[in-house]
């Protein structure tokens, strides 16, 4: 068995070693693909991940007319707090806005005599995100309501985000995957034609099919294998000094869940490249490989 | 029997490279198979070791019939037989030890088993002292023994050689021949195919001269000379 083993990892190399060019530039395409995928499937998680996590945060800010009194905002948070839809409500009374923005603003600007042009606020959050904007739109029509303000900006922003990234992602990373895959069977398929004499001996000899054909699937499972290591490490690399930058960007980004792991990259990329490898490979083998 | 054909007929396109053919070789004969560069002796080879399949009739090699096996049954067929093949006899980067054991591990036999083996083999066809020598450092008969020697390596009853002298001097064709004669006295049934008369003539052993796809005469062993006079008139070699 072991003598069976050094023999097939033995032919493997033999053929690994041969069309160095060929090989590197399977394996370079693979990276590339890889990357391009594993790169866009992080960015996927981490904006579902927002899309997720941001409707949680939604909440509508609802400004009362000027005119409207303590009472009635107190009255108004009761009504409103009846809905079904709604999980709470909040009111900041105007006054306690107002000494909030003074003592904020202290050091540049003195409010102290200026009059108190904040009306009061109600801070609604909703059960179900999909609600909100029904739940917006019935509030706009109350009487002592000025404005309402919600927060589906930042939810079309990560969407359109989210879609950018599945198009880029997955549209390039696709076709070069195709690439990579086309590659690494042209490599193969090259690498049994070099080693016709060898396949033809095995044959003569009485090797089993698969016997022979085993080390041109290890060949391309190990083409694919180097590319998706190389992806992995890249893809890991890059995302870390993106997230910086993305997150000074957007920075609605920045207290979401973490993205994937980094260990479900280091082992995702290289098993999808020895996966894809080893297919193409056979495939290669099932054309060109007979006895 | 250790081959027999029955009224085989392999057609390439519209043409007949073997048209009923039937023959019969027992068990630890020697045969040379004669006749002129595309007479159909390679067809005839390659329907043995299951190459090419007939388009009609029967092969049988070793009890199995060749005609009706799957691919992946060709394999545990091909173990019984050792092939010297007329293209790619020998692999170039690796020496003539190397070349032997190649067919060995292929086959899974361990290392301390390719050791023996290799060593036997080269003994026996007398290529000890070339044993770490590449092709390219050896004469032609050197190579052609190195070939044989691969073949023969899990002693296997049948050895089928297609060409073995070809492009080589009378001398050395006359090694080959004895080589395979000593094979064949130790047991293994020995097909040769050939288009050396001087060789034919000096062994002195069973005959069929096959042109245009057609067994034209089978000389039987001892046949020399009227039988084989007529044979080669008959046959433009």
């Amino acid at each position: 068995m072991i003598d069976r083993l050094r023999f097939v990892v033995h032919e493997t190399w033999e053929s690994l070693t041969r069309n160095a060019p060929m090989q590197a530039a399977a394996v370079s395409t693979a990276c590339i693909a890889l990357i391009l995928l594993g790169g866009a499937g992080m960015a996927l998680y981490k904006l579902d991940a927002a899309a997720q996590a941001l409707p949680s945060r939604f909440e509508v800010e609802v400004f009362l007319k000027m005119s409207a009194t303590c009472a009635q905002a107190l009255q108004l948070q009761a009504e409103l707090q009846a809905w079904q839809e709604i999980e709470r409500v909040l009111l900041t009374p105007r006054e306690v806005a107002w000494e909030a923005q003074k003592r904020q603003l202290a050091a540049d600007v003195n409010l102290a005599d200026m009059p108190n042009p904040l009306p009061d606020k109600l801070t609604v959050r909703v059960r179900v995100p999909e609600q909100l904007p029904a739940v917006a739109e019935r509030i706009k029509r109350l009487p002592l309501v000025d404005e309402v303000i919600d927060s589906r900006a930042e939810l079309q922003t990560v969407l359109s985000l989210s879609r950018l990234v599945r198009w880029i992602g997955l549209g390039a990373g696709g076709l070069l995957l195709l690439a990579a895959l086309v590659l690494i069977y042209n490599t193969v398929r090259l690498t049994i034609f070099s080693r016709q004499r060898e396949v033809r001996v095995m044959a003569l000899v009485g090797a089993t099919l698969r016997s022979i054909r085993l080390p041109f699937i290890l060949e391309g499972m190990t083409q694919g294998l180097i590319g998706g290591v190389l992806a992995a490490t890249i893809t890991l690399f890059a995302a870390a000094l993106l997230s910086e930058y993305v997150t000074e960007q957007w920075v609605f980004l920045r207290d979401l869940p973490p993205g994937l792991p980094p260990v479900a990259t280091l082992v995702g990329l290289p098993t999808l490249g020895a996966l894809m490898g080893g297919l193409c490979a056979w495939w290669a083998t099932l054309r060109y490989v007979r006895i | 029997m250790a081959v027999e054909l029955k009224q085989v007929s392999v057609v390439y396109g519209e043409q007949y490279a073997l048209r009923r053919v039937s023959l019969s070789v027992a068990r630890g004969e020697f045969v040379f198979l004669v006749g002129a560069t595309g007479a159909g002796k390679s067809t005839l080879f390659k329907l043995l070791y299951g190459e090419r399949r007939p388009t009609e009739g029967e092969v049988w090699v070793l009890g199995q019939p060749v005609h009706r096996l799957k691919p992946r049954e060709l394999p545990s067929l091909r173990r019984q037989m050792g092939i010297v093949p007329q293209d790619y006899p020998l692999l170039p980067r690796k020496t003539v030890w190397e070349n032997v054991a190649y067919g060995l591990r292929a086959i899974g036999y361990s290392e301390s088993a390719v050791r023996q083996r290799v060593a036997q083999v080269l003994a026996l066809v007398g290529l000890n002292e070339q044993a770490r020598q590449l092709p390219s450092q050896l004469s032609g008969g050197e190579a052609q023994r190195a070939a044989i020697a691969r073949a023969i390596a899990n002693n296997p009853p049948l050895l089928i050689a297609d060409e073995p002298t070809a492009n080589l001097d009378p001398d050395t064709s006359w090694e080959i021949i004895e080589l395979l004669l000593r094979i064949n006295l130790r047991g293994a049934t020995v097909i040769v195919s050939t288009h050396n008369r001087t060789i034919v003539d000096r062994a002195c052993q069973r005959v069929v001269a096959i042109d245009r796809g057609q067994i034209l005469s089978d000389v039987p062993r001892g046949g020399y000379p009227v039988e084989l006079d007529r044979l080669y008139a008959s046959v433009v070699l």
